[in-house]
C-alpha cells in the first residue's frame, strides 16, 4: 500500500530539478552538438574535432596540464603531508591555514600574481635580471604547470593528512616486529593504507585542472586546453560557433568521467576504516633533516598562498590609473567602494541566494537519499554524481543552450547565475546531509512520532536540531565556493549581473591589477569569514573544504 | 476479546521470506506481555507494526475493539521504549519527558507536575536540567521509559529495552520497570531474547521461533509445561535421553509410553543424584560415571555419562559432601513426572 507521501513528492519534486537544471540543459549540449548550423543531425563536428590540429593539440593539452598538475599536486600534497603529519613540524596549525588559503583564494588572481612576480616585466625577474640572472618568463606550459601544483596541491595535502593520522601505528608496530625496515614500512603498510586518500585527492586536483580555464588564458599564451577553446568558441564576437563549443564541452565531460571511474576503479578494494586508538606519533627529527622538513612544508604553503599575499599587498599600493606608484595608499579600495559596489552586491546576493536554496534543497534530499533506501535513491544518489564532474564552463554553456530560447527565458538574469551555482554544489550539500543523517538513529524520529508527533513535524523538532551545526557549515562552505565561482558565470554574465570574479578577471585583462587586488582581497575576506563561522559549528575540520 | 488483539499477523520482505507468519496473540488490559525468541525470530517486527512503523503484510491488529491499521503511528497513542533509548540529546532531562506532552496540548503547569512525577518515578529527579549526553546507560533508559509513560499510552512497547546495560543493572531496572508497570496499570508488550528476564517479570510469556508462535503462557507454564520442543530447550536447559534399551527400560519402570519416533528429555533440576541401589517408588535410577562437576555457588551440575546418554543433574545449594570427583560412580534419580515427550513435529506429547 504505497501511500502518497511527503517523500514521494519530494522524489518527483528532485527528480524534476535535476531533469530541469541538468539532464535537459547537459543533454541539449549533447543533442547540439550533434547538430550543424542549418540544424541537419551530423557528426561534422565530432568529425572536425578529430581532424582539425588545433583541436588535437587542445586535447593533447588537456590531458597534459590535467596530469602535470595532478602530479606536481600530488608531490607537493604528500610531501606535505607526510611531513606535518609524521614529524614534529613548527607552527604546524599555521601551515594548514595557508592551505585553506590556496584553496579559498579567488581563481585568477593566481596567476596573475605569478606574472606579477615571474612575468615579462615581473618583480623577481627583474630584480633577478639586475643580479644578471636571466630567467625566462613563467608563460606557457611551465608556468601553468608550476601553478596549478600550487593551487591544487591542498587538495591532496588535506586528504592525505587526514588519512595518514588515521593509519593505526600498530599495524606499523607490527610490520617492524616482522623486521620491515623503516623504508619497507611505508612502501608495504602506509602506502596502501592511504592510497585512496592519495587517489580521491589526486582526482579532485585533475578534475579541477581540467576544468581550469582562468590559469591557462592569462599564462598559456597560446597555450590552449579544451576549456580555454569552448570558451573562445562560445564568446567570438564574430563567428561564434555554438555547436563546436558545445562538442567540446561533451568532450570535456568525458574526459572527466573517465578519471572518475578510472579513480574509483583503482581504489576499490581499499577501504579501510581509520582506528583512532593507536594514532601515529609525531618524531622530532634532529639536524639538517629537521631543518629540510621545515623548509619543505614552509616552501609549499607560503609558495601556494603566494597570490593571495601579492594581492593583499597590492590592494594597498598606490595607484595611478592602471600604474602602480611607490608607497601605500587605499585607493584601490576607493575605486571599489565608487564604482564596484554593485558588483560586490550581485556577488553576496547571488551567492546567499545561491546557498539558501542549496541548503533547503539539499537538506531534504540528503533526507531523502539517506533515510528512504530503495532503487529510485540509489539511483537519485548516482545522478548526483553528474554534477561533480561538470566543468563550470560547461555547465555555464550548457545553460545558454538550454534557457536561450523555448519554454523557460533565462538568459541574461540572476537566476541562471543562482541556478548554475545551485546545481553545481547541490550534490556536496546533499552527500553530507546524507552522511550526517547516517550517523543519528531512525529510533529518534520515531520516538517522537510514538509521542504524537507527525512524520514531518518530528523530522522539524528532532532530527533538524541535531544535523543544524552540520548542515550551517555545509551551507558556509558552500558560501565560499559560490563566491568564488567563476567559470560558468563567464558565460551566463550581462553587464547588470556581473560577480566580483568575472570582474576581476575582467579587470585583469585591461591591466587594472591594483583594483583586481583590492577586489580580490574583498572576497578573500569573505570567504575567510565564512571559513570562520564553519569551523565554529563544526570544528576545525579542513577535509570539508574539499 | 483481547484489549490489544493482533489476528493472522503476516510480514513479507522481499520476495518470499516471511519475517511473521500467521502470528495470533491477544494481549489484556494491564497486563505484562513478554515476546521472547531468539535472534530474528521477527519479535521487533512485530512490535513495530503494532507501533505502526511497518505495514503488516496481511493480518489484523485492533485495540480496544477498533482497527489500529488505518490509524497513522503518530495517532495511535502508543508509547514505545527503544533498545538504543533514542534520548533526544540536544534537550534536556525535563524537555524530553514533557515533548510527549506538548502535541497533547497539555497545560503548561500540569505538564510540570506530571513530568516531575514521572521523573520521581524513574529516580531522576535531581537530574531533570541536564542534557542526556552524559549521562549513564541505565539513567538514559530511565529519561526513555519516562517519555514514554508519561503520555499515559494505550499500550506502552519495549524493544529490547535493557539490552546495552551490564547485568546487575540490567535486573535492578527490571524490577523498576515492572514495579512501574503495575503502579500505572499499562498493557505492555516486552521483547527480549534473555528467558531469565522474560520469567522474572512478565504476566505471560509469547515464545516466538522463525516468524511464528510456538507457544503462549504465565512463566510457570512456559517453563513448567512446555508445549514444544523449541521452547523446552529456549527456555531452560534440557537432557534429551538416547533412544535404546536404557532410556526404554527407564521409561517402562516408570509406566510412560509415547509413540516410537518420540523423543524424551528432562529438565537438570528435576534429577537429583541418590546412593546406590534406592530408588523409591515411582521413581527410576539411571547408574552412570562422572564425566565434569561444575560448581556454581547456588548450585552444580554433574554431568553423568549414563547408557542413556550424557545427563546433566542440577544440584541445589551443594554443600562440601556434594562435590562428585571425575569418574565416580553415581546414580541419577529420575521422577515419574519429570520426563516430558516430544513427538517428531517437536510438539509435546501428553504434557
Ligand atoms: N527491512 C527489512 N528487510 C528485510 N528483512 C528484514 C527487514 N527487517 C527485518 N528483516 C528480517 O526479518 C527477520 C525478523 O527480524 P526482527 O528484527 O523482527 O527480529 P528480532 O526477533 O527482533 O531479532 P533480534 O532479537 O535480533 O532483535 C530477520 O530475519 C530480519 O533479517
Ligand atoms: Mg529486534
Amino acid at each position: 500500500m504505497p501511500r502518497f507521501n511527503f517523500w514521494t513528492v519530494v522524489m518527483i519534486l528532485t527528480w524534476l530539478l535535476l531533469f530541469v537544471l541538468l539532464f535537459i540543459p547537459v543533454g541539449s549540449v549533447l543533442v547540439s552538438s550533434l547538430y550543424d548550423q542549418s540544424g541537419n543531425l551530423t557528426f561534422a563536428n565530432y568529425l572536425k574535432f578529430l581532424g582539425e590540429p588545433r583541436f588535437h593539440r587542445a586535447f593533447i593539452n588537456t590531458l597534459v596540464v590535467g596530469f602535470g598538475g595532478l602530479f606536481g599536486a600530488l608531490l607537493l600534497g604528500s610531501i606535505m603531508a607526510f611531513c606535518v603529519s609524521r614529524f614534529v613540524i613548527r607552527g604546524g596549525k599555521f601551515v594548514s591555514l595557508l592551505a585553506i588559503l590556496a584553496l579559498v583564494s579567488p581563481p585568477f588572481i593566481g596567476a596573475y600574481s605569478w606574472i606579477v612576480l615571474f612575468g615579462a616585466g615581473g618583480v623577481v625577474r627583474g630584480f633577478l635580471r639586475d643580479l644578471g640572472i636571466n630567467m625566462p618568463p613563467i608563460y606557457g606550459v611551465g608556468g601553468i604547470l608550476i601553478v596549478f601544483s600550487l593551487k591544487f596541491y591542498p587538495y591532496v595535502y588535506l586528504m592525505v593528512s587526514g588519512a595518514l593520522s588515521n593509519v593505526n601505528r600498530s599495524l606499523e608496530e607490527a610490520a617492524e616486529g616482522l623486521g620491515l625496515t623503516p623504508w619497507q614500512r611505508t612502501f608495504k603498510i602506509s602506502f596502501p593504507m592511504v592510497f585512496p586518500a592519495l587517489t580521491a585527492g589526486g582526482l579532485l586536483a585533475l578534475i579541477h585542472a581540467i576544468a581550469d580555464f582562468g590559469t591557462p588564458r592569462l599564462l598559456g599564451r597560446g597555450y590552449n586546453v579544451l576549456a580555454t577553446e569552448a570558451f573562445t568558441l562560445y564568446s567570438a564576437e564574430v563567428g561564434s560557433n555554438m555547436s563546436m563549443a558545445t562538442t567540446i564541452s561533451v568532450i570535456l565531460i568525458l574526459v572527466s568521467m573517465v578519471f572518475v571511474m578510472l579513480q574509483r576503479y583503482m581504489s576499490r578494494r581499499n577501504v579501510y576504516h581509520g582506528n583512532m586508538i593507536n594514532k601515529p606519533n609525531r618524531i622530532q627529527l634532529k639536524g639538517w633533516r629537521n631543518v629540510l622538513a621545515h623548509v619543505a612544508v614552509y616552501l609549499i604553503g607560503l609558495c601556494g598562498a603566494m597570490p593571495v599575499i601579492i594581492s593583499v599587498i597590492y590592494s594597498f599600493r598606490k595607484t595611478n590609473g592602471p600604474v602602480f606608484q611607490n608607497g601605500f595608499a587605499l585607493q584601490s579600495y576607493e575605486r571599489i567602494l565608487f564604482n564596484l559596489g554593485d558588483v560586490i552586491r550581485n556577488s553576496v546576493s547571488f551567492s546567499v541566494a545561491a546557498v539558501v536554496l542549496i541548503v533547503i534543497v539539499g537538506t531534504v534530499v540528503g533526507v531523502l537519499v539517506a533515510r528512504r533506501t530503495n532503487f529510485n535513491t540509489a539511483l537519485l544518489d548516482g545522478a548526483f554524481m553528474v554534477p561533480y564532474v561538470m566543468p563550470g564552463i560547461v555547465i555555464g554553456i550548457a545553460f545558454i543552450a538550454a534557457f536561450n530560447t523555448g519554454p523557460i527565458v533565462l538568459t541574461g538574469t540572476a537566476t541562471i547565475i543562482i541556478l548554475s551555482i545551485f546545481i553545481r554544489r547541490l550534490p556536496y550539500t546533499v552527500r553530507t546531509t546524507a552522511s550526517s543523517l547516517r550517523q543519528i538513529s531512525p529510533s529518534m524520529e520515531e520516538a517522537a512520532i510514538s509521542l504524537g508527533y507527525s512524520p514531518f513535524q518530528a523530522f522539524l523538532r528532532i532530527t533538524v536540531p541535531l544535523i543544524v551545526p552540520g548542515i550551517i557549515a555545509g551551507g558556509m562552505l558552500s558560501f565560499v565556493t559560490a563566491i568564488n565561482e567563476l567559470s560558468s558565470s563567464l558565460v551566463l554574465y550581462v553587464g547588470s549581473t556581473m560577480t566580483m570574479p568575472v570582474r576581476i578577471y575582467l579587470l585583469i585583462l585591461d591591466g587594472d591589477f591594483g583594483t583586481a587586488a583590492a577586489l580580490s582581497t574583498v572576497l578573500l575576506l569573505l570567504s575567510g569569514c565564512a571559513v570562520y563561522i564553519a569551523f565554529r559549528f563544526m570544528g576545525r575540520n579542513e577535509q570539508a573544504l574539499l | 476479546m483481547g484489549y490489544l488483539e493482533v489476528r493472522n499477523a503476516t510480514k513479507q520482505f522481499g520476495a518470499s521470506f516471511l519475517a511473521l507468519n500467521g502470528v495470533s496473540v491477544a494481549v489484556e488490559r494491564g497486563e505484562f506481555f513478554t515476546l521472547l525468541g531468539p535472534s530474528g525470530c521477527g519479535k521487533t517486527t512485530l512490535l513495530r507494526s503494532i507501533a505502526g512503523f511497518n505495514d503488516l503484510t496481511s493480518g489484523e491488529i485492533t485495540l480496544d475493539g477498533s482497527n489500529l491499521r488505518i490509524v497513522p503511528p503518530h495517532q495511535r497513542d502508543i508509547g514505545m521504549v527503544f533498545q538504543d533509548y533514542a534520548v533526544f540529546p540536544h534537550l534536556s532531562v525535563f524537555d524530553n519527558v514533557a515533548f510527549g506532552l506538548k502535541p497533547r496540548k497539555v497545560p503548561a503547569a500540569e505538564i510540570k507536575t506530571r513530568v516531575t512525577q514521572a521523573l520521581d518515578a524513574v529516580r531522576l529527579g535531581a537530574m531533570a536540567d541536564r542534557l542526556p549526553a552524559a549521562m549513564s546507560g541505565g539513567q538514559q533508559q530511565r529519561i526513555g521509559l519516562a517519555r514514554a509513560m508519561v503520555i499515559n499510552p494505550r499500550l506502552l512497547l519495549m524493544d529490547e529495552p535493557l539490552s546495552n546495560l551490564d547485568a546487575k543493572l540490567r535486573i535492578e531496572l527490571r524490577e523498576e520497570i515492572r514495579d512501574i508497570q503495575k503502579q500505572v496499570n499499562i498493557a505492555t508488550i516486552y521483547v527480549t531474547h534473555d528467558q531469565e528476564e522474560a520469567l522474572a517479570i512478565s504476566d505471560r510469556i509469547c515464545v516466538m521461533n522463525a516468524g511464528r508462535i510456538e507457544q503462549v503462557g504465565t512463566p510457570q507454564e512456559i517453563y513448567g509445561n512446555p508445549q514444544t520442543r523449541f521452547v523446552a530447550e529456549f527456555v531452560g536447559t534440557l537432557n534429551v535421553f538416547q533412544p535404546g534399551a536404557a532410556r526404554d527400560g527407564m521409561l517402562n519402570q516408570l509406566g510412560l509410553a509415547a509413540p516410537d519416533d518420540a523423543s524424551w528429555a528432562v529438565r537438570p533440576e528435576r534429577l537429583d543424584l541418590v546412593a546406590q541401589g534406592s530408588a523409591p517408588a515411582g521413581a527410576a535410577v539411571l547408574e552412570g560415571r562422572v564425566s565434569k562437576f561444575t560448581y556454581l555457588g547456588r548450585e552444580a551440575h554433574v554431568q553423568v555419562e549414563t547408557p542413556a546418554g550424557l545427563i546433566v543433574v542440577q544440584l541445589a545449594n551443594p554443600g562440601m559432601a556434594a562435590t562428585r570427583a571425575v569418574g565416580e560412580v553415581v546414580c541419577v534419580l529420575v521422577p515419574r513426572d519429570a520426563p516430558m515427550a516430544f513427538g517428531a513435529d517437536g510438539a509435546r506429547i501428553g504434557g
